[in-house]
């Protein structure tokens, strides 16, 4: 397409255009400032929800990436443990912390209830570096060592067994020869999690002392935190190597519930954009499509004293997109000050009962990811070109001769 | 001071011999004293609520400590129910299911057939002797024999929930009761004689209350009606096998 007239002229007839009905674009211009906004929003608490979720179950011991014995998740005893040497280091790229545990499926008992749980012995050096326990409140003290003859239990857990610290609980479950171990433990402290169902299932004491009443040197898992979250499969292609007999997943594979949810956030975001836009779009049409008709008889003797319809078409989108990354732009500013504006997280206790089963904590905090700025910036852009495709349309077939007869 | 009552006090003196051997013995004799025999009872058992009661018969045959078959003969929905016990393991058989069910331990500290019995109470064996450090309390005299309180109190690292337990128990080795405290030590559970009499040719409790101390009349009581002891057994009637075929019913 050849241009006969220069695009500082059209980009200037287009913004004459847009003033002419001012009330009219500035009201558009709002509705599409206020979308843009809520977009961005919305998407920076879903991010916010998603990190948390990552957060939840990379901290509920899981750990980004995980090694376990082949069959002990469909089997979690003793028996599918490996043994892990006295001066193991994982080398790890992004490595952010590590702890190998032994952790099965027991029973524990009070003199007045009796619960299943799972027993964790731990390293509690190691394990305050990359687990949940970091951020609990603790009543009691915290275990010492892996050596340490005591336990930690949740706040639920000991609610349901009537104990308290000090007091002497039993531990029972399977030893290396499957046969029953049992054995008396004081209980050192009593720990508030964010979720109760935490707080029901683990049971924590040292690792060499749930090693001894088990019976056994070995561990069940080597769990690793990463400072990245996409260093993972990097981590355990190099664990796989490491532990070639064993098995090392991700969390995405260990938690398959999760992963599903942490993806269909990302869909949900996009759910949300296009539902935005489309009630967006039938007023950025509306509008245009009303700018074009009522410039009928102008577009019409344009065309008559020779501007080509290709510069008619041009000027249209040129008039669109102008509103349309101006309300952008403007979107994005003000949805950046109230993601900023509520960067303090919004307070969720009320409801902490009810999210809990969706990886929520109590505190969400919205993310704002340069990403999802580019994103909605490049999305708004492209489909404020696609709006005015058909006023466009609609310009370029003004027959000259008919609009100036009327 | 008179003699009389210098006497008085020398004897008492003499009585209460505070010593953990003494009260080891003592729980030793009794635990000896069943170790090796064999018996057959009739029993009955009432299982007692607030708002309710429910009797059942049973019949029981046990091998010293370590074996044991029951098998409910009414009412009639419970009929053909039976535990076996050998050693620290427990199988439940239910005729109306045709299932034996190996008892998780999980479970032993749950109710026995819906009475204040728990398994547990049926299963331990001897392991007053090693899981607690006992001692003698108290020693009195009572309708002719002398009745000797021994305190057990759990090692720390024993798979024992309770805080404390005392027994009460008669010169001749007959329980009197059993009491288990929480480690506030509040009394939870108390196992009382309730009658003690002949049968079969020996002296002891014929009747047995459990009482659940801090929910009132909640109790269960186990009443002999009929025993025989060293009586012949057939060498399988401790198996899965004969509690699935119910033998010996």
């Amino acid at each position: 397409m050849r241009t006969s007239v220069p695009i500082k002229v059209l980009a200037q007839m287009s913004c004459r255009n847009l003033w002419r009905h001012r009330r009219r674009n500035v009201m558009l211009l709002g509705a599409i400032v206020l979308a843009v906004a809520f977009v961005l929003l919305a998407n920076s608490l879903l991010r916010g929800w998603q990190a948390q979720m990552l957060d939840t179950v990379v901290a509920n011991l899981t750990g980004h990436v995980k090694v376990l014995a082949p069959g002990y998740r469909d089997d979690p005893s003793i028996q599918r443990g490996f043994e892990l040497s006295a001066d193991y280091q994982p080398a790890v790229p992004g490595l952010d912390g590590w702890t190998s545990r032994v952790r099965v499926p027991g029973v524990i008992l009070s003199e007045r209830d009796t619960r299943g749980v799972q027993l964790v012995g731990v390293d509690p050096a190691q394990e305050l570096q990359i687990s949940f326990l970091a951020d609990v409140a603790l009543e009691g003290e915290f275990l010492a060592s892996p050596a340490d003859r005591r336990v930690l239990i949740g706040a639920a857990l000991a609610e349901q067994l009537e104990t308290r610290i000090g007091r002497r609980i039993v531990l029972m479950t399977q030893g290396s020869d499957g046969r029953n171990r049992e054995a008396g433990y004081r209980i050192a402290g009593i720990y508030r999690a964010s979720s109760s169902s935490l707080e029901k299932v683990f049971v924590f004491t040292g690792r060499e002392v749930l090693q001894s009443l088990l019976d056994s040197e070995a561990v069940t898992e080597l769990s690793i935190r990463l400072t990245e979250n996409g260093q993972r499969n990097q981590a355990k292609d190099v664990l796989q190597r490491q532990f070639s007999n064993q098995e090392a997943s991700t969390w995405d594979e260990l938690e398959p519930m999760a992963a599903s949810m942490f993806r269909f956030v990302d869909t949900a975001m996009l759910i949300w954009f296009s539902i935005m836009m489309a009630a967006l779009a039938f007023g950025l049409v509306n509008t245009l499509v009303t700018a074009v008709m009522e410039r009928n008889r102008e577009l019409g003797m344009l065309r008559a004293i020779g501007m080509q319809p290709g510069i008619l078409l041009l000027q249209v989108v040129m008039e669109s997109l102008m509103i349309v990354s101006l309300g952008v732009l403007l979107g994005i500013g003000f949805g950046v000050l109230a993601v900023h504006w509520l960067s303090e997280g919004i307070d969720l206790s009320q409801w902490t009962a009810g999210i809990e089963s969706y990886y929520m904590g109590s505190l969400l905090v919205p993310v704002l990811l340069p990403y999802d700025i580019l994103r909605v910036l490049g999305l708004s852009l492209l489909f404020g070109l696609l709006a005015s495709a058909f006023p466009a349309w609609r310009a370029v077939r003004v027959e000259p001769l008919d609009a100036m007869r009327r | 001071m008179t003699r009389t009552s210098i006497l008085v006090c020398l004897l008492l003196w003499l009585a209460v011999p505070v010593s953990a051997e003494e009260a080891r013995a003592l729980v030793a004799g009794a635990i000896d004293l069943t170790r090796g025999t064999t018996s057959y009872a009739k029993m009955s058992m009432q299982i007692h609520r607030p708002d309710w009661q429910r009797n059942s018969s049973l019949v029981a045959w046990t091998r010293g400590r370590e074996d044991a078959l029951i098998r409910f003969t009414a009412p009639a929905k419970d009929a053909g129910n039976a535990t076996l016990k050998d050693d620290e393991k427990m199988w439940t058989f239910t005729p109306r299911l045709n299932r034996v069910i190996r008892l998780p331990y999980s479970l032993m500290a749950q109710s026995w057939a819906g009475s204040d019995f728990s398994y547990n109470d049926l299963s331990r064996t001897d392991n007053l002797l090693h899981d607690y450090r006992l001692s003698l309390v108290d020693s009195r005299q009572q309708d002719g024999h002398t009745v000797y309180t021994i305190e057990a109190v759990p090692h720390d690292d024993a798979p024992v929930v309770w805080g404390r337990e005392v027994l009460v128990l008669r010169d001749d080795y007959v329980l009197l009761s059993h009491t288990f405290h929480d480690q506030d030590d509040l009394p939870l559970k108390r196992l009382e004689a309730m009658e003690i009499g002949e049968k079969g040719g020996r002296v002891f409790a014929t009747r047995m209350r459990m009482v659940k101390l801090e929910e009132p009349d909640h109790w269960t009581e186990v009443n002999y009606d009929e025993v025989q002891f060293d009586v012949e057994l057939e060498d399988g009637l401790f198996t899965v096998y004969s509690l699935r075929s119910g033998a010996g019913g």
